[in-house]
């Protein structure tokens, strides 16, 4: 079997969540089939600068092949381009010129993909918002398979992904809520899709002490993993944890761990450890008593999987619909909303011995039943089975039309964001209606 | 703070949330979040004034602007715009009135400003009761946010203490187990005599110490407290869990190398609300005794 895997950037540095989730999905396919990673030569996300060579690569013994971007992003048209779609009345036209101004645009990418599509049997698309993941979906709807990555905001509303997502053989998506989401918005309950999620190398060993030794953590704490982002929800977790301080002084500290792009305060209990090798990482989370995860907006938290998967417990903000999903379905974490539910939980999770020791142990099992590499690479698997049997019966989707030249320039297109508020948003629980479909994509 | 019981392996999170969220709105009456308050706040106070914005020298600020820029104000008639010192000119004007209503009416701006000349003298009299309104208003705020701060220390206090209570209570009936034999049954008093062997100088003294190391108590303490709780102790907060039960309800507190401390000698070890993280080992899972 051959495979590609496409995706916005791609190395073994690159730590975004869809890029990471992307490389370890291909190297973990290796084992099965032959896969060769399609990507651009950006490195950052936010401008798409050409920073690694055309051409060639090989990563952790995966192939890696680079095409040029066109233009970097102006973030200032690029701004106005967001505020044209997300909140006006506008048309395809307009939404495609987003896409593009969005970037990473790069032809020569989706020209080999079409190129290469005969003698590859499917290609997996990373990241539904860029332009790769688009442009090939509706060049390759035959051996597409989407792997959205999508969050709850106000793209999902653009109508021309509703075609794309109706277009491509299956979709993988990462959490029941994401489904759930992308249904609702692209009515595409048709094409076969699972929820998948994404597996983590979790090392064999840990070692708590050895992070408290090396980085001079005495006292009990809570951990968060990240980029420290006022997106991330850290200003209202740095707010909420300072009223905790004040009201509890024996309490936990908060053990930051990641680059920071905003002012963390200055408070005893609070301590910024920066950037930290996967070794560390690990070991900090196995020291910790817990892992708070402020986020509003998540497709998938790899980092509470990582933390489940050592038997902390997570906190996580119950605004993110993801996240609450999986605290509920996992019976291994708690969520707030606001600060008196903030602290009844970390006092909850930090005193209560038998609730956190149970939350931890259903973290993990939870982790081993659906998040571990060969749960995972079934279910990929079974996927391509699956459409391999849908070949051999001839069925296909026709790639829905954007409408002629004069259609696509008629602004009949809601504003996304107006769209994004009608799409129910509620974490996918056993029992509700929502989860109908529970177990069966489980 | 909320406790919870974990009785099975069975943990709901919705269930768990739902205790929490009913716990939430029992301490606050109306489970009102921190939008609707501020909505409510906003919709009553925006027509007056923005309690955010009272200064602290409110009351100086309104004497002083009132002061520099009292406009004078003067009686306006009908006849005031046609008043003059001077005989002939007021001869002349008065010749001429009639001349002057054909090019326009000056009735209705004669009016306007005779009701705008009353208005003002109005004002002018309301402006100390606004000005004692506020000072009442300003001093009562005052008076009332350090009142809301004092009350809401000693409610945090109360509520802390009343959880150091509870915890300290259940993690007595953890550690409290009822053995049949060990204490002997309470006798009725024979006839006012003391039925017990006379005791020797040392045993007495030996008591009295004892006694006086772990305090007077209370008689209730003494009787019904204790063998009342053995049963119930042993189960705890966890049901058949006994002693884990106790812990669980943030019960037996830890010392911070994790060790079970005596429970008659925790509270030095505490805040003054009594709380102390229960501390775990290094593989994560709680120190339990």
């Amino acid at each position: 079997m051959k495979l590609a895997v496409a995706v916005q950037r791609y190395g073994a540095d690159i730590n975004g969540g869809a890029e990471l989730h992307a490389r370890y999905i291909a190297e973990r396919l290796a084992r099965h089939a032959e896969v060769e990673v399609v990507t651009t030569c950006a490195r950052d996300y936010v401008t798409w600068r050409n920073e690694r060579p055309e051409g060639v690569d090989q990563v952790n013994g995966i192939p890696v092949r680079r095409f040029p971007v066109t233009h970097e992003r102006d973030p200032n048209h690029f701004g106005r381009q967001s505020r044209r779609v997300f909140d006006q009345p506008h048309s395809i036209a307009d939404e495609i010129a987003w896409l593009e101004s969005e970037g990473p645009a790069s032809p020569a990418m989706i020209d080999y993909l079409e190129r290469s599509a005969s003698k590859l049997d499917f290609i997996l698309l990373f990241s539904y918002r860029y332009y790769h993941a688009w442009h090939g979906a509706r060049r390759v709807p035959a051996k597409a398979l989407l792997v959205p990555t999508a969050e709850r905001d106000p793209a999902i509303g653009l109508g021309i992904f509703g075609a794309t997502f109706r277009s491509v053989r299956a979709v993988m998506y990462n959490s029941h809520e994401e489904r759930a989401m992308i249904q609702a918005a692209t009515r595409n309950e048709e094409v076969p899709g699972v929820v998948v999620g994404i597996g983590s190398e979790i090392p064999a060993r840990t070692d708590g002490e050895r992070f408290r030794r090396k980085h001079n953590v005495r006292k009990p704490f809570a951990i968060y993993v990240g980029r420290i982002d006022e997106n991330k929800g850290c200003k209202e977790l740095f707010d909420f944890f300072l009223r905790y301080a004040n009201t509890f002084p024996r309490g936990l500290d908060l053990v930051l761990i990641g680059s920071a792009i905003m002012p963390i305060p200055q408070h005893p209990r609070i301590h910024h450890l920066g950037f930290l090798p996967d070794e560390d990482k690990f070991d900090a989370i196995a020291a910790s008593d817990l892992l708070i995860m402020p986020s509003y907006f998540e497709s998938l938290s790899m980092v509470a999987l990582e933390a489940w998967a050592l038997g902390r417990p997570v906190l996580a903000n119950g605004r993110c619909d993801v996240l609450k999903g999986q605290c509920i379905r996992s019976a291994a974490g708690l969520y707030y909303e606001r600060y008196e539910e903030f602290a009844e939980t970390l006092y909850a999770l930090e005193s209560n011995g038998p609730l956190h020791a149970r939350l931890g142990r259903n973290g993990r099992d939870y982790f081993t039943q659906h998040y571990t590499w060969p749960v995972i690479e079934r279910k990929y698997l079974d996927m391509f089975d699956q459409l391999k049997r849908e070949d051999a019966s001839g069925a296909r989707r026709p790639v829905e039309s954007l409408g002629g030249w004069l259609a696509r320039r008629q602004r009949h297109q809601r504003p996304a964001a107006e769209v994004l508020t009608t799409i129910p948003s509620n974490a996918v629980v056993p029992g509700s209606g929502a989860a109908e479909n529970l177990s069966r994509s489980a | 703070m909320t406790d919870f019981s974990i009785r099975s392996d069975n943990v709901d999170v919705e269930q768990i949330m739902r205790q929490i969220r009913a716990r939430i709105r029992e301490k606050r009456g109306v489970d009102y979040t921190e939008e609707e308050i501020r909505e409510l706040a906003n919709v009553k106070l925006e027509k007056f004034l923005d309690p955010r914005g009272v200064r602290s020298d409110l009351l100086e600020q309104f004497r002083r602007k009132r002061e520099a820029s009292l406009p004078p104000n003067f009686k306006f008639e009908d006849t005031t715009l046609f008043e003059t010192h001077r005989g002939l000119l007021a001869f002349i004007r008065r010749l001429l009135r009639p001349v002057l209503k054909l090019f326009f009416n000056p009735n209705p701006l004669i009016d306007a400003l005779h009701i705008q000349s009353k208005l003002n003298a109005q004002q002018a009299a309301l402006e100390p009761l606004y000005y004692e309104v506020i000072h009442n208003l300003v001093l009562e705020t005052t008076r009332l946010g350090i009142d809301v701060k004092n009350l809401k220390m000693r409610v945090e206090s109360m509520s802390s203490r009343l959880d150091f209570d509870e915890r300290r209570a259940r993690a007595l009936e953890g550690v409290v187990q009822y053995r049949p034999g060990a204490v002997p049954p309470l006798q009725p008093p024979s006839g006012g005599g003391d039925s017990r062997a006379p005791e020797s100088p040392e045993q007495s003294e030996r008591r009295n110490r004892r006694r006086r190391r772990r305090g007077r108590r209370r008689p209730e303490e003494r009787t019904g407290g204790r063998s009342g709780q053995g049963a119930q102790g042993a189960q705890g907060a966890l049901g058949a869990q006994g002693a884990q039960g106790a812990l669980g309800a943030g019960g037996t507190p830890m010392s911070e190398g994790g060790e079970a401390e005596p429970v008659g000698e925790q509270s030095d070890d505490r805040d003054d609300r009594g709380l102390t993280p229960v501390h775990r080992d290094t593989d994560g899972e709680p120190s339990e005794s």
